[in-house]
């Protein structure tokens, strides 16, 4: 994973979103514009794919969870990196939080087909790289790399 | 609406006429595709992007957007066979019963006249046993993905290419009636098949499209298309001319309740199946798909049709009264439509039900470039983006301001259009 802000400054195209917690009317907008840039770059249907389901995860993960969000995107020929971070009450266990079925969604949202503990599992079967930073209090900041294969540019 | 077909060679069935069209944004800003544009007081279309999904012509206020189908002159009606889709028992209100239109329809000449019903009942068993074994295999794509409306398959093939492998290779109802009446026909007058004509009575402005130019077949087994519209005052006609009702051909069920959202799935029996229509609402869902998402879903029946096939382009009844028809009818049927299910699972084995074509996606021009070039172009396209008001007013001519950004970075259009956007007078301009 490339080092830090700094990579991501330096990257080629940017996006920058800010994410609003508990707003489950445009919650997904973020991703479905991300799934939007990739396909007009024109990347591999499975690099897309991949690329919006984490997208979605960690979106929704914030709209849930989290407190204020920023959601920042950099992509390159080679790999897309996302970032997403909010300030909320950050996460308690890591290592729970990233098995199957583990979940701290209330009955509410569970009803509504949110909070079946698949998020962070999800994201991490689909990304090549992921790291999850987080503090009790403070908030939490994941990352995510998904590197571009050569079959991309054509497949789609 | 309609416009009737003198050159075959066309490659869209959606016609937009300039004389008519006073180059209001309404169309722009309805196309999914983002084919339409304003230049010049007109609108031009990108052919290669239009799905001939009709929307524009739904909201066109002058008329001048037309969905072209077989003309009525270069169909023989003596040599011709009529599939009649169930959309067409929804037109005429609640008391001229399915058993009546289609001996109206026998009255206007044709050769033959086949109701889709028959064989829906065995695609949907068909269907059944395709999602059952497809729920047990783990590679499987989720959820599987309708073949039934032509709309959606291209738009699919266009915008959604990864989906491609979600749609059922299952040969749609209107396909598989008229190949066996096809064959049934060519038998009994020892012809070759190739020489019967076979036509849908549809109100489906892309059922051209997809019998000229089809993305899941080879080739058709349809040789045109009649929109209801056209030959609604027809029927009309003859079903007044008719005295005497037959009651008892009512008895029968007509699968009405496939010409509207939902009704392909309602008669299926297991599996998590979900029925979405509309446009809009159906790009949400391709897009929420694509994502990942809706994987406990089994199948998706999409229409793009709000409503489904009673909402189509070539209908004359309003969606929502063949809506209330439907349901009026439906309750005098209480029998439902049952196929032999030994002889589908026969069939299903055989592979009677299956295409074989390996469906393609329709290419578009980012697709062209290298990585590395889209990735400059599209930081192009987002950094105009910002500069633009985000008024999605459409009065430079492009859809929203989004697409306004891509049209200036592709050289398509000229940054002055924008009303909004504060300028520096450039040199020799005038005014």
């Amino acid at each position: 994973m490339p080092g830090g802000r700094e990579w991501i400054e330096m990257a080629h195209l940017l996006k920058t979103f800010s994410i609003t917690p508990r707003d489950f009317v445009r919650a997904g907008e973020i991703s479905i514009a991300i799934q939007g840039i990739l396909k007009s770059v024109g990347f591999g249907q499975d690099v897309i794919r991949r690329a919006s389901v984490c997208a979605y995860e960690s979106e929704m993960n914030v709209v849930m969870h989290g407190g204020k969000g920023t959601f920042f995107l950099a992509v390159e020929p080679e790999m897309i990196v996302m970032e997403v971070a909010d300030d909320g009450p950050g996460i308690q266990d890591i290592d729970l939080a990233m098995q199957e079925g583990y979940s701290t969604a209330s009955p509410e949202y569970r009803e509504i087909g949110f909070g079946a503990g698949m998020g962070l599992p999800n994201i991490k079967k689909n990304a090549d790289e992921m790291e999850i930073t987080s503090e009790k209090g403070k908030g939490t900041r994941v990352k995510i790399l998904i590197r571009a294969e050569e079959e991309s540019g054509g497949a789609g | 609406m309609e416009e009737q077909v003198k050159n075959a060679s066309w490659d869209h069935f959606v016609r937009i006429h300039e004389d008519l069209c006073n180059g209001c944004v309404l169309c722009m800003k309805v196309c999914p595709a983002k084919a339409i544009r304003v230049r010049g007081g007109h609108v031009a279309r990108t052919e290669g992007l239009c799905i001939d999904c009709g929307e524009c012509m739904r909201v066109c206020p002058r008329g001048a957007v037309k969905a072209i189908t077989t003309g009525s002159r270069k169909i023989d009606r003596p040599t011709a066979v009529a599939i009649i889709s169930p959309v067409l028992y929804t037109q005429f209100g609640e008391d001229i019963t399915p058993g009546d239109i289609y001996e109206a329809v026998k009255g206007l000449g044709f050769m033959d006249v086949v109701e889709q019903a028959e064989v829906m009942a065995q695609y949907v068993k068909a269907l059944e046993l395709y999602i059952r074994e497809k729920g047990k295999s783990r590679d499987a794509p989720r959820p599987l993905i309708s073949p039934v409306c032509p709309v959606v398959v291209r738009l699919i093939a266009y915008r959604f290419p990864s989906l491609l492998k979600n749609v059922v290779p299952i040969i749609t109802p209107r396909e598989l009636s008229a190949r066996e009446a096809r064959k049934k026909i060519a038998e009994q007058r020892g012809v070759d098949p190739e020489e019967v004509r076979v036509y849908h009575v549809t109100p489906c402005a892309a059922k051209m499209i997809s019998i000229k130019r089809p993305v899941l077949m080879e080739r058709s087994y349809l040789d045109g298309a009649i929109g209801i519209s056209t030959i609604y005052p027809e029927v009309l006609r003859e079903l007044k001319a008719r005295k005497e009702k037959k009651g008892e051909a009512n008895a029968r069920n007509r699968m009405v309740e496939w010409a509207a959202s939902g009704g392909e799935i309602d008669n299926m029996e297991e599996g998590n199946l979900l029925a979405v229509s509309g446009m809009q609402e159906t790009i949400r869902y391709l897009e929420r798909i694509e994502m990942g998402l809706l994987e406990s879903i089994d199948y998706v029946e999409f229409r793009a049709c709000g409503e489904g096939c009673i909402g189509g382009p070539l209908t004359v009844a309003d969606k929502y009264q063949a809506k209330y028809t439907i349901r009026k009818l439906g309750r005098r049927q209480r029998q439902g439509l049952q196929a032999d299910v030994a002889q589908v699972e026969e069939r299903y084995k055989s592979g009677w039900f299956f295409t074989h074509w390996e469906p393609r996606p329709i290419g578009h021009r980012e697709q062209t470039l290298p990585l590395a070039e889209a990735i400059r172009r599209q930081e192009q396209v987002e950094k105009l983006r910002r500069a633009l008001p985000g008024k999605e007013c459409g009065a430079c001519g492009s859809p929203d301001c989004a697409t306004f950004a891509e049209d200036v970075v592709d050289e398509r259009a000229s940054i002055s259009e924008c009303v909004f956007l504060k300028r520096p007078r450039e040199k020799g301009e005038s005014g």
